[in-house]
Parts: structure tokens; C-alpha cells; sequence
């Protein structure tokens, strides 16, 4: 039996995603998850190549790198400015001493919680999980027109689902939307490109990575938001107040 | 130049026609944006946009389908008549924001869901309509956590939650609905025995994720976080422009793939049962709620199930009856959130406290409260009645039992209102101040002057009462707009088919 590494790159990306709390560590699977995407549309020739650059490829193939890496870049660049102070000029004693109390609040609340190995147990079950049905919905309810297709948008969308499930904080929860756009982007390009289907269009397409980056923008803004008025990303912290 | 490129003259001009109504608002909103801190300048462009728009929207010429980079582009009249009302209400909003609280980036966004949702409109591809609903849901996000330009406070973490839950629940939608139409383009009918047929699964992914943009109960969550926590004016817009636009994509969805409604009729009848129960629990909800804006964002829930149970009738009178509801709901909760707005404004009295006598403190705001209530539970002789009455009737021919749950529904809808008017808006007067006799040594001089309560904000309450108006002419004189939707349903694909 042949083996898929492309496929098992998608997999273990994502199973990072799901698992890992820490944007260093997530980011750069996502990007790697795109990039194992676009090689695995290329490989499963969905689109016919009409590109040379290293060997033949479809100009599709570029677009989701592009993509992929435009997103990474928008979360990696919110990430590393969160330190940042914005619009405080215009705030009254009210506002600053506010933002004092959140800032002091939550240097305590990182300073209580240290690593818990219970915080992976529930992501980890849930990737359990996902990779069983992901295995299994490809022969019970085979949709693409293959079966690593399937399984790779399946994959997608589950662990998508289950990361914003068992996500914690804003950022984990924009992971999880954006690796959901990706399985159906996967679902999109591979049955769409059929024969007895309509065939690909190039508004579609454009409009799916636009969604992502747009989608990547908004989570990127909400955390700017939330980060600036919490000084922390925590969700449990949002509801609290 | 023309004939260098072998284009008809005509095509093209339909072609910049068509691109003019969808990229036109964009550069504005770009303008508006940069002109964000002069909120009168940016309001005036965004209006004088909206008026060229609507004249745009006049000159396209109905059912005359154009081919754009492999995109059908088309307006038939349905469509027409709701961009124009979406225009209009835009405008109306634009006009509000004059005097109603809204956040420094309201007039760009609006104009940028006007742009997309004239998109959504006008492209025929059931995968773009459907990345734009996904576009729209994530432009709103902007305006439900926006603040007031120079404001010295900060956004609250509630509406920050409010935003993120919308977010998260459109996009899924969004992807729910992706994956129902990549579905319907392998679809065909008795394909693939003995496995769950693909209509079931397509139909269950629309019904979920129109819930979710429709806010039916259980997917309502985020419409009551949303009028309980972001600025009303944003929330207006999300319900009367992206809401109902998303009725109109799943009319679309219905008339590209009828055969989807000929293989469910079980789920149809699911999905009738869903919206009535959907309509039962938001009213009596309505008449349990703790404060006036839940109870309205119940209310409007209420009629969201209406709406929905008439689409899923799939006949004549209920789709025309859920059709002329969409239309009336976005006039109604445009009318009860401009109102709400308006009483919510700081009155000159001691703040914080629950008043009771608001309709005589606020009479024009007051009076659009109760008028865009009644219409939302279809009260005559106000817009809503005529579409309540179809619906009722589409009802009937299913049978009595979910003709009793709609007209339960709408009592208990009816008694919630009441309830909201006599705690918040009918009781006495609370000004009235009791002449006391002047103390020993006293003068008239040494009393503190009488307080002067504002008066309601002219612009806001002039735009109140011709919303009123506009209401009121539409329950009396329904006919013109049944005419145009009778005849638009008439002509559905599918309708003739069942």
C-alpha cells in the first residue's frame, strides 16, 4: 500500500491544531497544512497543470499558497503585536484604570495556571474521534471522487468543528473556522472538478481565499479587540465580566 | 471603442450597470471610511450613494440574464423590489444616524453590505451568493463592535462575545450551505439506492444553516446577544438587510433545485414543524422576558418563525405570504429599533432607573414601538397582517394542528407585546411634579428653575413616523406589492412543478 504523505501531512497539522494552545506552535501547522493542501490538490489533478514552475502545476495550486501563507502572516503579525498599546489617548481615568485592573488580572490568572496535561485530555479524545469518523465516513458516505479526498476534507471539517469546541481562546476558535473553510475548499475543488459536475469557475475560487483572509482579518481584529480590553485572549475571561 | 471589441452597446451598459450597483457602494464606503470623524459628511455621501444606486437599480432591465467572467448576472422583479428596499432602508439607517448612536465606522459598513448584498442579488451561482452571505456576516462583525468616533470608553466585553458568537455561527452557516450546493451540483435524483439519499442530507444542511442565519430557535443565540449588547442601528441592519437577503438565497436555492423539494416531502413537514415551534417558543419566550430589548429581540424571533414556516409550506399563498413577511419584518424591525434607540437616548433624568411612562415621555418613539410590534405580530391594519393572514392560510390547508400553533404563537406573541407596553411605555406620567406651598422665608426666586426635559430629536422622529407611515400604507393598501410577489412566486420553477 502506497503511502499519502501529503495526506498525513493534513492530518498531523491539524491534529496539532487541535491539540496545541500555543500560537507558536499552531501557526506555523496552519501554514504547513495549507501548504500540504495545495500539494495535495496538485497531486490528485483536479486542475489540469498550466504552470512550470517546479515541474507542472496548476495556477490553483498557487492561489492556496498564496493564500495560506497571506493568513498565516495576518495571525502571526496580530500575534507578535498584542503587546502594542492602541487608541489609548483617547480614553478617560474611567478607561485606563479599567485596563489596569484587566492587565493585573491577568498576569495573576497566567501566574496561577501553570501546565495542566488535563487541559489536552478532552482535544485529544476529540481527535480521536475525528480521525475514526474521518477513517470511516469515506467508505460509508463517499462524496469526493476519491477516497483520500474524503478523508481529507472530512478530517478538515471535523477537527475544524472540534477545535472550536475545545478552544479556550479567540485565536484557537479563528484556527478552527479557517481549518473548516479549508475542508470545504477541498470538497469544493474536488467535486466540483468532476466531469459530471458544473465544473470550476474562477469567482468561486477567488471568493474562497478571500473569505479566508477576510476570515483571518476579523479573527485578527476581534483579538486586537478583546486583547486590548482583557490582556488576554481566554474565553472564559470574556464571559466572566 | 465598442466595436473595436466587438461589444453590443447595450450589453456593456448592462454589464457597467451591474457592476456599478456592486463596486460603486464599495468605493464609497472607502470614502466614507476615510472621511470617518465628519460623520455629517460621510453620512451625506453615503445617502446621495444610495440614491444613485436606487436609480441604477430603475434603469436595469428585468429578467435579461448577461454572462461576466463566467457568472450569469440577473434581476428579476422580486429582486429588484428587495434591492430597492434594502437601498431604502440603508438610507433610512443613514438618516438615523444623524441623531441615533452609531459607531465611527457604521456609514462604510453599511455601504459595504449594501455592495455585497446588491452581489448576492444580482449573481446567479449558488456558490457566490453563498461566500458573499459568508462576506457579509464577517463585514457586520466591524459594526457590531464599533464605538462612537473620539469616544472615551471601551468596547465592552460583551459585545466583543456578541461579535465573536455571530462570527462563528455565520461562517459555519456559510460553510453548511457551501457544502449543501457542492452537493446539489453531483445530486441526481434516484442516484446511489440504499444508502441515505443525498436530498435528505442537501435539505438538512439548508434547513441548519438558514436557521442559523434566520435565528430560529434553537440557532437564535446570537440575535439575542446581539440586541441585548451592540449599538441597535448595527443590529438593524443585520437583521433586515443580511436576514432577509438570506431568505431570498434560499428561495433562489428552491427554484434552482426543485427536485430536492419533490424527494422531502417528510422533511418538508419537519422543517414546518421546526419553524411553528420555533414561533411558539419565541413569542411565549416574549412574554417571560426580564427587559424590553429581549423581549423585542423575541418578538422578532416569533416572526422569524412565521417567516420561515411560510417558506417551508412551499405553496402559493405560504411563500407569498413568507416573501411579503420578509418585506414587512425588515420595515417593522426597522421602525422598533430606531424607536428603541430613540428611548434609550439619555432623557434628562436621573439614569438607571426602569421607567414606565416612556410613550407619553417619548410619544413619536413610543408610538413606533408599539406600531413596529403590532406589525411584527400581524395586527391590522399594519403591514404585517396581510402576510400573517396568508401564512395563517397556507397553515390551513396543512391542517388545524399547525394552524393552532401558529395563531397560539402569535396570542402569546400579542401578549407578550402587551406585557413590554404596559411595564415600559403605558404607565403614568413621572414628571408630573406637585406643587408644594413655598416654606417660611421662601420666594419663587429661591426654588431651582423647572427641569426642561429634551425634546425627541426631529430628524429621528420625523423618520420614525414615515417609517409609521409606511407601515400603516402597507397594511391598508397591500395590493401593488402582493401583485408583484404573487406573480414573482407564480413563476417559480418549482412551484409550477409541485
Amino acid at each position: 500500500m502506497q503511502i499519502n504523505w501529503l495526506l498525513i501531512g493534513i492530518g498531523v497539522t491539524a491534529a496539532v491544531v487541535l491539540l496545541f494552545r500555543d500560537w507558536r506552535l499552531t501557526f506555523p501547522a496552519l501554514l504547513l497544512n495549507y501548504i500540504s493542501l495545495a500539494i495535495f490538490l496538485a497531486e490528485q489533478k483536479f486542475v489540469a497543470p498550466d504552470m512550470i514552475l517546479v515541474g507542472q502545476m496548476s495556477t490553483l495550486v498557487l492561489v492556496k499558497l498564496i493564500t495560506g501563507v497571506a493568513v498565516t502572516l495576518i495571525l502571526t503579525l496580530t500575534a507578535l503585536t498584542f503587546s502594542r498599546e492602541y487608541g489609548l489617548e483617547n480614553l478617560d481615568e474611567f478607561g485606563l484604570s479599567e485596563l489596569r485592573r484587566a492587565a493585573r488580572a491577568a498576569q495573576r490568572q497566567r501566574a496561577s495556571q501553570p501546565f495542566h496535561m488535563s487541559d489536552y485530555v478532552v482535544p485529544f479524545w476529540a481527535g480521536i474521534l475525528a480521525l475514526f469518523a474521518s477513517t470511516s465516513l469515506p467508505w460509508i458516505y463517499a462524496i469526493a471522487p476519491t477516497p483520500a479526498a474524503d478523508f481529507a476534507w472530512y478530517w478538515l471539517v471535523l477537527t475544524g468543528v472540534l477545535t472550536i469546541a475545545t478552544a479556550s481562546d479567540l485565536l484557537k476558535i479563528g484556527l478552527g473556522l479557517l481549518l473548516c473553510a479549508s475542508g470545504v475548499d477541498v470538497l469544493y475543488t474536488a467535486v466540483v472538478s468532476t466531469p459530471s459536475a458544473s465544473g470550476l469557475n474562477v469567482i468561486p475560487l477567488a471568493l474562497l481565499s478571500q473569505v479566508h483572509i477576510l476570515l483571518a482579518l476579523a479573527i485578527a481584529y476581534l483579538s486586537g479587540l478583546l486583547y486590548g480590553r482583557l490582556k488576554t485572549l481566554e474565553l472564559n475571561e470574556l464571559y466572566k465580566r | 471603442m465598442l466595436r473595436a471589441f466587438s461589444i453590443q452597446p447595450s450589453t456593456f451598459n448592462i454589464h457597467m450597470l451591474y457592476l456599478l450597483l456592486i463596486f460603486f457602494p464599495i468605493t464609497m464606503a472607502a470614502s466614507a471610511f476615510v472621511l470617518r470623524k465628519n460623520s455629517g459628511l460621510a453620512i451625506s455621501i453615503a445617502l446621495g450613494t444610495v440614491i444613485t444606486c436606487m436609480l441604477i437599480a430603475a434603469q436595469i432591465p428585468l429578467d435579461n440574464p448577461t454572462r461576466f467572467v463566467g457568472v450569469t448576472l440577473t434581476l428579476n422583479a422580486l429582486n429588484r423590489m428587495f434591492m430597492l428596499l434594502f437601498l431604502a432602508l440603508g438610507g433610512f439607517a443613514f438618516v438615523a444616524a444623524w441623531h441615533l448612536p452609531h459607531g465611527e465606522n457604521f456609514v462604510p459598513t453599511t455601504l459595504l453590505l449594501l455592495s455585497e448584498i446588491s452581489g448576492v442579488l444580482l449573481l446567479q451561482n449558488p456558490f457566490i451568493t453563498t461566500l458573499l452571505l459568508a462576506v457579509t456576516g464577517l463585514s457586520a462583525v466591524l459594526a457590531i463592535v464599533d464605538l462612537p468616533a473620539g469616544t472615551s470608553s471601551l468596547v465592552g466585553t460583551r459585545a466583543i462575545a456578541a461579535a465573536l458568537k455571530y462570527l462563528v455561527l455565520m461562517v459555519l452557516a456559510a460553510m453548511l450551505m457551501y457544502i449543501a450546493f457542492v452537493l446539489t451540483d453531483i445530486f441526481r435524483p434516484g442516484e446511489l439506492p440504499g444508502r441515505i439519499s443525498l436530498a435528505h442530507f442537501i435539505l438538512a444542511l439548508l434547513a441548519v444553516s438558514f436557521a442559523l442565519r434566520l435565528a430560529l430557535i434553537p440557532f437564535h443565540a446570537w440575535l439575542i446577544d446581539l440586541m441585548e449588547h451592540a449599538e441597535l442601528l448595527a443590529v438593524a441592519l443585520v437583521i433586515t438587510l443580511l436576514n432577509t437577503s438570506s431568505l431570498l438565497v434560499l428561495l433562489m436555492a428552491f427554484q434552482s433545485f426543485p427536485t430536492l423539494l419533490i424527494e422531502n416531502e417528510l422533511s418538508l413537514t419537519v422543517m414546518r414543524i421546526g419553524a411553528a415551534i420555533s414561533a411558539l417558543l419565541g413569542a411565549g419566550l416574549a412574554l417571560g422576558a426580564r427587559s424590553l430589548r429581549r423581549g423585542l429581540a423575541y418578538l422578532i424571533l416569533y416572526n422569524c418563525g412565521m417567516v420561515f414556516y411560510g417558506l417551508s409550506s412551499v405553496s402559493t399563498l405560504g411563500l407569498t405570504g413568507a416573501v411579503f413577511g420578509a418585506l414587512n419584518q425588515t420595515l417593522a424591525v426597522l421602525l422598533l429599533l430606531v424607536s428603541l434607540s430613540l428611548i434609550e437616548r439619555p432623557d434628562g433624568r436621573t439614569p438607571g432607573v426602569q421607567r414606565r411612562d416612556l410613550l407619553r415621555r417619548w410619544p413619536v418613539a413610543g408610538m413606533g414601538l408599539l406600531a413596529g410590534g403590532l406589525s411584527l405580530i400581524g395586527m391590522p391594519p399594519l403591514g404585517g397582517a396581510m402576510s400573517h393572514l396568508l401564512i395563517y392560510q397556507a397553515a390551513a390547508e396543512k391542517g388545524w394542528p399547525e394552524l393552532l400553533a401558529l395563531l397560539a404563537a402569535t396570542l402569546l406573541a400579542g401578549l407578550g407585546l402587551a406585557r413590554a407596553a404596559h411595564e415600559h411605555l403605558l404607565g403614568p406620567s413621572e414628571d408630573e411634579v406637585v406643587p408644594e406651598p413655598l416654606m417660611l422665608g421662601e420666594t419663587e426666586l429661591d426654588r431651582p428653575a423647572p427641569r426642561r426635559l429634551a425634546p425627541e430629536p426631529r430628524s429621528a422622529a420625523a423618520l420614525t413616523l414615515i417609517l409609521l407611515l409606511i407601515c400603516l400604507t402597507i397594511g391598508l393598501y397591500p395590493g401593488p406589492l402582493l401583485t408583484t410577489i404573487d406573480g414573482a412566486i407564480r413563476e417559480l420553477a418549482f412551484i409550477r412543478a409541485l
